[in-house]
């Protein structure tokens, strides 16, 4: 099946099954493997992309879906080389251990900021609720986001 | 000594960050190699039974499908897929493909096909039948007479005890409690699932891409299992999305290398979710009966442990898994008994492997949980009485001799209990309410390598002086995502005094980098980060001589000062190291590289103690973490920002594993399906912003003083929080995880 | 990637209601209907289970919105959670559906997954059902003949994953009586975490109460997670119904829907636990609606029996 795809700006024409996965398609066909496959059912957030500004599980969604939306990636997310304020405070805040949840959480936080610029750290821990880190224990993560927000972060590094 | 360090000790970004939060790092999963063919598993579906028949007829008429394989046409070697050493004893009982099937998950057989999609749509045209046999799915059904021998040598895979010291007459008056503590199968849930690459050329050489934990291990199991010499076996470490334990041991590699070297292409092998849990590894199943029996003073007489472990359908690391439990509370209290008695079983249940903290974990909370019993039986406080007990600096532990260094583990107690507020909090009245609040606290000892065990505790490092003053570090490094090649920059750029930027570090590649056995035991920062500091001070010592010869001056008259070899007679003259490595090059046609060995002369206590604070709902049963304070002997923090993240990272798992995670299996033996929908990991709702404090000192040989931390954060975890609901409750819950159903069972 | 496709598949996105029809036309009990995709793509994904036609419904912005209509609620079937959880409408006179969408998985799953198929999926864990059960909906459908159908959702969800659609028939809209002013409503669930759940336990509650007198004079409560489908009680709202709106009232709640998850799941292991359960979500959804101070069972070691 042809379908085109807007991802990062870029129109891209493919021709996939039917039943090809959003996330299939954005790392088989067009190589964006920044997004990752953690679960392939939803519940783990590291393939979490942004269909017209709202964080989707691109495990969960077929291509066609999305055909005539605007989809963004984590590699959508620096601009002209470079970094977003994002991504340089999970960078400054150690919210990057092992690195396969950070795409997700990246694209959960980018979606939440754009929705609401200066959440709390509750909204924060909701906004995330569908990104599972085993590295981190979340607090770096939230407190990137905090500063991301425009926000002064309480103690970002957790120590007493 | 912190004040001097200009890196070390200071908030630093994981080294690859960058790449990671723009999505470029590379994973196994990302590569694509030409010609490369995908490789899907058939699982067992039932727990235990003989293949009688394969009919692939169908499978292989599917259209870029290239090969199938099973017991049919594979070797029938057996192998250990945790051997890491080539003479290594440990129990060989896997084969690549089942022929008699030992568990729900076991591999019957693979399809390769030129597509994933191909492949997977193959797997479900194998037609299999299975004669099946009787599972046996826990260990005391597979002790039982009469049981059918899962393995021809029998079920119960290892017996044994270790014992030391003796108990003090008995006054008559002591207190003895006995508490039995059962832990779940548990998932490690790095995010990363399983995956592996293999290709192999026209010359038979054999190359693999794998997230391991040792690129040596692996070479060694795939190259003895395949017959080829460890020359012709290639093994390079990618990228790792997470292990803890989870990929420490070789479950993908030799299937992938067989089928790759069998059909000379490149063959990816990744798993989903649901296959991670069920067929790679688990932390297996077991029971541990804790009896412990103190004075009235509450100074404890005698220890004495029984464990039950569920090695599952092969041994793999079972029973040293096991021995490890053996050898943590003697590093964790003063007792004058000592005596642990184990058995390791096989059972038709999912295989049971490394995980974090190798033991320390699973002894811990049975120890803990006792331990506040204890307390409850004596009406004393659990710091009071912790601290009666507790190991002194410089101790010697009981059951080895061992020297425990400046094991400072009561002053994480002290120092936690303050900040904490715990002689305030526990006095707090749970109330009658629907909601009840409770503190617990637990300790726990780990350790900084492998000294005392038969393992090759050493590392091999090589560093080299580029033309601009800057350095590659060439060393076996294993990241698993936490930031071990980081600590290794930070380390050589401040022995070196340049800045983190100016170091380059390797990762393992068996073909190019020097040996380091792999990341076990907690032995990365404590073994590799010395390493990595003696081999910055010889190429020091390299630099001096290189210069000695260009200045023509003798080496004992040169010095670094400001960054610049001078000499001590003649200040202001003198070269920068840059400068001595480009006249190395043009004028003695020399390079500035150095090879070093660290061996490991000894192995501390790695300590931590915990504070949880829990709310328990009576009636839903649903139990929140709300506050949470870990206290972690580190020696040193090399890299403040990671070592803070482990520990609150370590608390996530501790949690989720007293709490909810559980491998559940229905009656049949099969794991309860629905991946991470099932085995529910805490989430951001539910976690607690974990405080941190570090106790830093000097006193132990690690790199500027650095002790391990990402096994120690985790052990005292569980019990904290299991010892803060039995307070809030009232219960004496011991049966993991204290789901909802057990704590409304326990209140009924 | 070479891709082989073990069967041709073919695909419809009508964008509008005709377009939908023609597509419906065309099903076959091999046809899938595919609204947000959480629940379906990883069964889509099943090889040789490949569906003969693929219909997607997001092509029909027109099935995206709720609206008052008269003293009618009229929710679209593709209307997402994420909007549910946020509609003004909705949450002046559905709250409960609003709450309910807003306990659904995660953001990610929020923002596709749909009402329509929610409950077409027919889990018996769907969130939205004990909502739309305490609500009184009716599901419009429209057929592959171009028929329109209204029928009450008990006649459409009629077990585990069961339902009466017929292949050839997608539901378009849910309505059901708009609360007004002297109705008050509330969901709660719970689950084996706070977030990102299935449920084990949910409940809806909508009740009239004259304000003046402080009686309920109509209480409707929606069970789910309990049983193959979401259920009303009638034994609970005949018992509260002319009750005063008190902490007599919050006991019998909870003691009715103990005793309705008895009826429903007798043989079940986790009935003592769901019992158990029950009584603080029954306080939790009574204390939600706000008729009165709030109020606690009393604790389950005071008086055990009240659990009985």
């Amino acid at each position: 099946m042809k379908m085109s795809l807007t991802v990062n700006g870029t129109r891209h024409e493919v021709d996939v099954r039917p039943t090809a996965r959003l996330i299939d398609v954005l790392r088989d066909e067009l190589g964006l493997t920044g997004t990752k496959e953690g679960c392939g059912e939803g519940e783990c957030g590291a393939c979490t992309v942004l269909v017209d500004g709202k964080a989707v599980a691109s495990c969960l969604m077929l291509a066609l879906q999305a055909c005539g939306k605007e989809v963004t990636t984590v590699e959508g997310l620096a601009h002209g080389g470079e970094l977003s304020l994002l991504q340089r405070q999970f960078i400054a805040h150690g919210a990057v251990q092992c690195g396969f949840c950070t795409p997700g959480m990246l694209m959960s936080a980018q979606a939440l900021l754009m929705e609401n610029p200066t959440p709390s750290a509750d909204e924060i821990r909701t906004a995330l609720a569908g990104n599972l880190c085993r590295c981190t224990g979340y607090s770096a993560i939230i407190a990137a986001i905090r500063a991301a927000s425009g926000r002064e972060a309480d103690r970002a590094d957790g120590s007493a | 000594m912190t004040d001097e360090l200009r890196v070390v000790g200071r908030d630093h970004p994981i080294a690859d960050a960058a790449l990671k939060v723009s999505g470029a790092l590379v994973y196994a999963t990302d590569m694509r190699l030409p010609r490369m063919l995908y490789a899907k598993l058939l699982l067992s579906p039932i727990a235990h039974g003989r293949v009688a028949h394969i009919d692939a007829t169908e499978a292989l008429a599917l259209p870029g499908v290239v090969a199938v394989f099973s017991h049919e046409n594979a070797p029938q070697r057996l192998y250990s897929r945790y051997r890491l050493l080539p003479d290594q004893d440990c129990p060989e009982d896997e084969p690549l493909f089942a022929e008699t099937v030992r568990f729900a998950g076991d591999r019957v057989a693979a399809v390769v096909a030129e597509g994933l999609d191909i492949a997977a749509a193959a797997v479900r045209l194998l037609r299999v039948q299975y004669e099946e046999l009787p599972a046996v799915l826990t260990a005391e059904e597979a002790l039982r007479e009469g049981a059918i021998p899962i393995h021809p040598g029998g079920n119960l895979l290892s017996e044994f005890e270790h014992a030391a010291g003796e108990r003090p007459e008995a006054r008559g008056n002591e207190v003895t409690v006995t508490v039995a503590t059962s832990l779940p199968r548990a998932h490690h849930a790095a995010l990363e699932p399983h995956s592996c690459i293999a290709d192999c050329d026209a010359s038979g050489k054999l190359t693999m891409w794998s997230p391991t934990q040792s690129v040596f291990g692996a070479r060694t199991v795939v190259a003895d299992l395949l017959g080829l010499s460890y020359s012709q076996v290639r093994v390079i470490k990618v990228p790792m999305g997470g292990s803890f334990g989870g990929k420490q041991e070789f479950t993908l590699e030799p299937v992938t290398a067989f089928m790759a070297m069998t059909l000379r292409r490149p063959v990816r092998l990744a798993l989903e979710r649901e296959e991670c849990i069920s067929s790679t590894m688990v932390r297996g199943a077991s029971t541990s009966t804790v009896r412990v029996t103190a004075d009235p003073a509450g100074v404890l007489k005698d220890l004495e442990v029984d464990t039950l472990f569920d090695a599952g359908a092969y041994g793999t690391s079972s029973i040293d898994y096991v021995d490890m439990m053996t050898k943590k509370l003697t590093r964790l209290y003063r007792v004058p008994q000592y005596r642990h008695h184990c058995r390791v079983v096989y059972t038709t249940t999912p295989v049971a492997g490394g995980c974090r903290a190798w033991g320390a974990v699973d002894i811990t909370a049975p120890m803990e949980i006792a331990m506040d019993r204890l307390a409850g039986r004596l009406g004393m406080d659990p710091v009071e009485l912790r601290l009666k007990n507790l190991v002194e600096p410089f101790d010697r532990e009981l059951l080895t001799g061992a020297e425990l260094g400046d094991a400072r583990i009561r002053e994480c107690l002290v120092r936690g209990a303050e900040a904490f507020r715990w002689d305030e909090r526990v006095q707090q009245d749970p109330g009658r309410g629907r909601y009840r609040r409770g503190v617990g606290v637990a300790c726990g000892a780990h350790k900084n390598g492998m000294l005392s065990d038969t393992f090759p505790d050493f590392s091999t490092m090589t560093l080299k002086m580029n033309e601009d003053g800057s350095v590659a570090l060439g060393a076996s490094l294993h990241e698993v995502g936490c930031g071990a090649v980081t600590a290794m920059r930070l380390i050589v750029a401040e022995e070196l005094g340049i800045e983190p930027e100016m170091v380059s570090v390797t990762e393992a590649d068996s073909d190019l980098t020097p040996y380091d056995f792999g990341c076990y035991g907690s032995r990365v920062t404590y073994v590799c980060g010395a390493a990595a500091r003696q081999t910055a001070v010889a190429l020091k010592e390299r630099l001096l001589e290189v210069a000695a010869v260009l200045m023509g001056r003798p080496v004992a008259e040169l010095c670094f000062r400001g960054g610049r070899i001078e000499a001590a007679s003649a200040p202001g003259e003198g070269l920068a190291p840059a400068e001595a490595v480009m006249a190395a090059k043009t004028v003695l046609h020399e390079d500035v590289s150095v090879q070093s060995t660290h061996q490991a002369t000894s192995n501390p206590g790695a300590y931590s103690a915990q504070f949880a604070e829990v709310v328990v709902d009576t009636w839903t049963g649903l139990t929140r973490v709300t506050d949470f304070l870990a206290v972690g002997d580190v020696g040193r923090a090399i890299n403040r920002a990671m070592v803070v993240g482990q520990y609150q990272g370590a608390v996530q798992m501790g949690i989720g594993f007293a709490l909810c995670e559980e491998v559940g299996l229905d009656t049949a033996g099969r794991v309860v399906p629905g991946g991470f929908k099932q085995y529910h990991v805490v989430n951001t709702p539910d976690m607690p912003d974990v405080k941190v404090i570090l106790v830093e000192h000097d006193g132990d040989d690690g790199p500027y003083g650095a002790k391990s931390v990402g096994e120690i954060s985790v052990v005292p975890t569980v019990p904290a929080v299991v010892n803060a609901v039995n307070r809030a409750l009232g219960t004496s819950l011991s049966d993991l995880p204290l789901t909802p159903a057990k704590v409304v069972a326990a209140l009924r | 990637m070479a891709v082989r496709e073990a069967r041709t598949m073919a695909v419809a996105v009508p964008t509008t209601r005709d377009d939908l029809v023609v597509a419906l036309g065309r099903a076959t009990t091999d046809t899938r209907i595919i609204a947000g995709g959480t629940d379906l793509v990883r069964s889509l994904r099943v090889p040789g289970d490949e569906p003969d036609l693929l219909i997607s419904l997001g092509g029909l912005r027109g099935l995206s919105y709720v609206r008052l209509d008269g003293a009618t609620v009229r929710v679209g079937a593709t209307t997402t959670f994420t909007e549910l959880q946020h509609d003004p409408v909705l949450r002046e006179h559905g709250l409960c559906l609003a709450l309910a969408a807003s306990t659904i998985g995660s953001a990610q799953i929020r923002n596709v997954g749909t009402v329509g198929g929610n409950i077409a999926n027919a889990s018996p864990c769907a969130d939205s059902a004990p909502a739309l059960v305490a609500l009184g909906a009716d599901v419009t459908t429209v057929d592959g003949a171009g028929h329109t159908a209204t029928r009450p959702l008990s006649e459409v969800v009629l077990g585990p994953y069961h339902t009466s659609l017929a292949c050839d028939e997608a539901i378009v809209e849910f309505s059901f009586p708009a609360l007004g002013p002297t109705q008050r409503t509330a969901f709660t669930k719970i689950g084996s975490r706070t977030a990102v759940t299935v449920a084990r336990l949910t409940c809806a509650i909508v009740a009239r109460f004259d304000a003046a007198s402080g009686i309920l004079e109509e209480v409707r409560v929606g069970l789910g997670a309990v049983g193959a489908v979401a259920f009303r009680v009638p034994e609970v709202e005949e018992a509260l119904r002319g009750q005063r709106a008190d902490a007599e009232a919050a006991a019998l709640l909870a003691e009715g829907c103990v005793r309705a998850i008895g009826r429903s799941i007798p043989d079940r292991p986790t009935l003592p636990y769901k019992q158990h359960a029950a009584v603080g979500l029954a306080y939790d959804t009574w204390n939600a609606l706000g008729l009165c101070p709030p109020c606690a069972p009393a604790a389950h070691d005071d008086r055990p029996e009240e659990v009985a």
